[in-house]
């Protein structure tokens, strides 16, 4: 039996002979349309990590020589491989503080970003004049690019800037802060920025949620009797629960990377104070050189982060794929 | 004379032009059980919201044991509410479903735990009482919804459609829960629904509306058999009430409807006697109030047949009457030809005669119950 | 029913909400017509005594400014250049390379081409996810897995990557093309995905009853039927690229600019930071972002949860 296909070769069934291939099979079909994305991030990803891992176990520096030679070396000679590994878990604290500081960081902004935007999404049920301008404008933060955010925040945040003075203004005296040379109040102040820039996002999504609730559990649960918080407590939240752990894993992924905004504040500084993660790999690497040493502690971030965000991905696994 | 337990007096609701319920009048008694019935939009949706608190007339009272309830909120009223779509607290077990208005009058655990188990074993859900509602049917959902209310010993309990998401099977079989609990709990119960079936098969009495104002309110049996106006014998009853249009007129010493060359001789009796002869009236009579009878039976008329429709062992006779076609039920085998006539005879108190033009009942005969 | 009614503390609340949504936006911008001498000061200058728009025809213009100069160092200039002392700051080079031309350009190119290449490859994969199941639950998350690396950790990798013994691309307009359209991939499939999801497979299988071949009824009819949603997302990974900064700025060096980058080189050791023209280039540069943004409103929630939440 022979079936002419309008595209590529001719099937054959059962005749005996080998399949000349067919790209109008079902088959192959798929596998086609996924080859270029597999293409790109091997190369881009997969390439790259492998060959970190290589390179964190060499001493390689810049400045000792020709990178192709340590590249190669760690397959002829035998280095002391785990140098790099065994320098950064017992010797270094300075990478397991920026740890710290990352998880620290961005779970406080994680939760102020979901208390406002909640707050911000239950006033959007009432009924009020200019909802789509107020929304539009609420919705701005998002949209700005992180260095003009940096940028912007910086100014705002100098010891003779527009927040010292509106403080002073509340306060009744005059108020300079040293906002960018003191380590706690960088800290707070790159908190302040993130929370500002991405609000809007946990806003959206709170509101989305919002308004999924359906209404007649919440009217039967008024004519129990119930005051608006215990409704908001017992019946709101518990049915936004799916939606809530979107908003905290989805932006949970993206804070822990943070750079942009923490290196035009404060280059990660004063000193070590705002010195997450993403800012130490970027000195490590670019400020001393020492690359081979930050693959390894790069190396190991990217483990934990793809472990770590796994987990968190894992309550929310179905709704991703099959769309809520 | 009972308690009136609920009564709405003079109540209004307007939305901006629309008028949603106009100038209402109900008293309903103490453990009675009625009905709220009418198509949708007619503003039963609007009256119950406003009994049970969510939404205020703009107009009127509500009173409650004979006290004013429009300024207390929902919460305080006191009344049970179950939806259509019975509005389960889907994260919550049973258990929890059912304790819910009692954690929030406080009551203590012991006795939660105690009025949970006595009206769950009531409704026959004790064995799910710590199922996730996700895993219940359709009627057992709707016990539970039923049970979150009556816990909290509600002085007077509405249901929203109860009937409606339910199969046929389970129809019957809520109809006779629902009667078992008015026996047994003494409750005062208001059904809000647009299927005059479940009106007829749940309530002692049912207001009918339509537009927002109130057409009848009587005894189920009132209300079907001596409609107030053509409005309510359209509504109720299936097969539909047949409606004869003619003119009254005067034949052999009876007062007629004629049309055409149809006659239908009314009964001895007041009927129609406040209109003047000649005038546009309508002739109501339902398919079971007719008979088949002979040509010289008092009372009786002839009309041609059109169609015939066995259904088992009954058979559906279609005539015409002038411009308006009369659908008679027969017992099959009945001589009832196409082409041909029958002779009919209405059951003499169940013929209602009704203004052409405003549907009002003309003046009728026969006793009510 | 919880309150529907607007009290004066939700006022506040909304009015608070607004002003510190829009504040550093509306300061930035009015940085931007500043004045030299008002970029400084103690206390703050709001807003400009006498507005200018020097600092934006410093960074497209330039030279308008240096013919109004005559085209030689100025003394004391309120705009520009400081004292005649002052070679750093006056000088006419100097000037020259303050013009942010270079950082559009290359903006524009490496933004348009990066999101062309990641809207095709996110297409082709979203189609195979979607319609075919590829790769169970593993190639979705697979893919997914780009968004999990601080870019950081893996830019180490690619300065190696790009550097002069590998592929030596590094400072080419190919190199941050295909670096950003890694990253934007993960966003492109899953927006893409969604939209693909939202369509009825029953399309496609009635379009090859009636003769078409697999390749056409995905692309000739589904395709078109998504184009709303390929709009919706080209622009969101637009976004995404038009503001990337960490690879732009380790990745290249004097060929290739972007405006993050150009935006990062407005320091100069006598000025100090130059604010003004920060700004100018800020708002410049800000201007596609929030126009896009406000199209793809409706989209947003979407692209940004990877299509989970589809308003």
């Amino acid at each position: 039996m022979v079936t002419n296909t309008s595209k590529g070769g001719v099937s054959t069934i059962g005749m005996g002979k080998p399949r000349r291939f067919d790209p109008n099979d079902k088959k192959y079909i798929p596998g086609l349309l996924i080859t270029p994305v597999q293409i790109l991030l091997c190369v881009m990803l997969i390439f790259p990590f492998i060959l970190e891992f290589v390179i964190s176990l060499t001493e390689w520096q810049p400045i000792y020589g020709d990178f192709w030679d340590a590249f190669t070396s760690v397959f002829t000679t035998k280095i002391n491989q785990g140098i790099n590994y065994n320098y950064l878990v017992t010797d270094e604290p300075r990478y397991l503080q920026a740890l710290g500081r990352t998880v620290i960081m961005s779970v406080i902004s994680l939760c102020l970003e979901f208390l406002i935007g909640l707050g911000l999404a239950s006033l959007f049920l009432k009924k009020f004049w200019g909802k789509r301008i107020w929304f539009t404008a609420l919705l701005t933060p998002m949209m700005i690019m992180p260095v003009v955010v940096g940028y912007t925040w910086f100014m705002l945040f100098q010891y003779n800037g527009p927040i010292n003075q509106i403080f002073g203004w509340i306060a009744f005296s005059p108020v300079n802060l040293q906002w960018l040379n003191d380590g706690t109040l960088a800290f707070i102040a790159v908190i302040v920025t993130e929370v500002w820039h991405w609000t809007p996002l946990f806003f959206l999504i709170m509101l989305s949620g919002l308004n999924a609730v359906p209404e007649n559990p919440i009217r039967a649960a008024t004519v129990l009797g119930a005051s608006n918080f215990k409704i908001f407590w017992t019946i709101i939240l518990p049915n936004m629960r799916a939606v809530i752990i979107i908003a905290f894993v989805i932006r949970g992924m993206e804070v822990v990377k943070l750079f942009d905004e923490i290196y035009l504040l404060t280059r990660g500084g004063p000193g070590t104070a705002t010195e997450t993660i993403s800012l130490y790999l970027y000195k490590l690497a670019f400020e001393d050189f020492r690359l081979a040493y930050a693959g390894s502690a790069a190396f190991i971030v990217l483990v934990i982060t793809v472990v770590l965000i796994n987990m968190m991905l894992k309550p929310i696994r179905y709704q991703l794929v099959e769309g809520r | 004379m009972a308690n009136i337990k609920l009564e709405l007096v003079n109540v209004r609701k307007e939305f901006g032009e629309l008028t949603a319920v106009n100038d209402v009048n109900i008293a309903i008694e103490e453990s009675e059980t009625m009905a709220l019935l009418g198509p949708s939009g007619c503003g039963k949706s609007t009256i119950l919201n406003m009994i049970v608190g969510l939404e205020s007339p703009t107009s009127g009272d509500i009173l409650i044991d004979g006290k004013s309830v429009l300024d207390v909120p929902p919460g305080e009223r006191n009344i049970g509410l179950v939806f259509q779509d019975y509005a389960v607290f889907t994260h919550m077990t049973v258990r929890n479903n059912l304790a819910y208005g009692l954690k929030i009058r406080k009551m203590a655990q012991p006795e939660i735990d105690r009025e949970i188990n006595k009206v769950a074993e009531f409704l026959s859900i004790t064995h799910q009482l710590d199922r996730k509602p996700d895993e219940l049917g359709a009627s057992e959902l709707q016990r539970v919804a039923i049970g979150r209310t009556l816990v909290t010993s509600p002085q007077i309990l509405l249901l929203d459609e109860p009937l409606s998401n339910l199969e046929a099977a389970m129809r019957n079989q809520m109809r006779r829960e629902l009667r078992r609990i008015q026996a047994d709990t003494g409750q005062t119960i208001i059904y809000v629904t647009h299927d005059q079936i479940e009106a007829l098969s749940l309530a002692h009495r049912i207001a009918v509306m339509d537009f927002g104002s109130l057409q009848q309110y009587d005894t189920a049996h009132n209300v079907y058999q001596y409609p107030s106006n053509r409005f309510v014998g359209s509504f109720l009853g299936n097969p539909p009430m047949n409606f004869l249009k003619g003119k009254l007129g005067e034949s052999a010493g009876r007062r007629v409807v004629t049309s055409g060359d149809s006659v239908i001789p009314l009964p001895a009796g007041n009927l129609g006697s406040d209109v003047a002869a000649g005038s546009d009236v309508v002739v109501g009579v339902r398919p079971e109030s007719l008979s088949l009878a002979s040509p010289d039976d008092p009372g009786s008329f002839s009309v041609p047949v059109i169609a015939v429709e066995p259904q088992g062992p009954e058979t559906v006779v279609t005539a015409t009457f002038g411009d308006s076609s009369l659908k008679v039920i027969v017992p099959t085998g009945t001589e009832a030809a196409e082409g041909g006539s029958i002779e009919l005879v209405p059951k003499s108190d169940l013929v209602a005669l009704f203004h052409a033009e405003s549907g009002v009942r003309l003046l009728d005969s026969g006793d009510r119950v | 029913m919880p309150e529907r009614k607007f009290t004066p503390f939700n006022f506040i609340a909304l009015v608070a909400g607004l002003l510190f949504a829009v504040f550093p936006i509306l300061w930035m911008v009015s940085t931007s017509f500043k004045l030299r001498s008002e970029w400084v000061t103690s206390p703050p200058t709001w807003i400009s005594s006498a507005p200018t728009v020097d600092n934006y025809l410093t960074i497209l213009a330039p030279h308008v400014l240096l013919e109004r100069r005559g085209g030689t160092q100025q003394v004391g200039d309120e705009n520009f250049g400081g004292s005649k002392d002052d070679a750093a700051g006056g000088a006419i080079a100097d000037l020259l390379n303050r013009s942010a031309w270079p950082g559009i350009k290359g903006s524009i190119i490496i933004s348009i081409s990066a999101t062309i290449l990641s809207i095709i490859v996110g297409l082709m994969a979203a189609i195979s996810i979607s319609r075919y199941r590829f790769g169970g639950n593993f190639t979705p998350f697979f893919i997914l897995a780009g968004r999990m690396f601080p870019p950081i950790a893996i830019a180490i990798p690619f300065v190696i990557m790009f550097g002069p013994k590998v592929f030596d691309i590094t400072d080419t307009y190919f190199g941050l093309i295909v670096a950003y359209a890694a990253v934007t991939v993960p966003f492109s499939t899953w927006m893409l995905k969604s939209f693909v999801d939202d369509l009825p497979h029953e399309i496609e299988e009635a379009a090859m009853m009636d003769g078409y071949s697999r390749w056409k009824a995905h692309f000739i009819v589904t395709v078109p039927l998504i184009k709303g949603g390929i709009i919706a997302t080209t622009l969101f990974i637009f976004i995404l690229n038009w503001s990337e900064f960490l690879f732009a700025l380790i990745l290249t060096y004097t060929d290739v600019q972007t405006i993050p980058v150009t935006l990062s080189k407005y320091f100069s050791a006598t000025e100090g930071t130059l604010y003004g023209v920060q700004a100018a280039l800020a708002m410049v540069s800000i201007v596609p972002l929030v126009t896009v943004g406000f199209f793809i409103q409706k989209h947003l929630v979407r692209g940004l949860t990877l299509g989970a939440i589809k308003r």
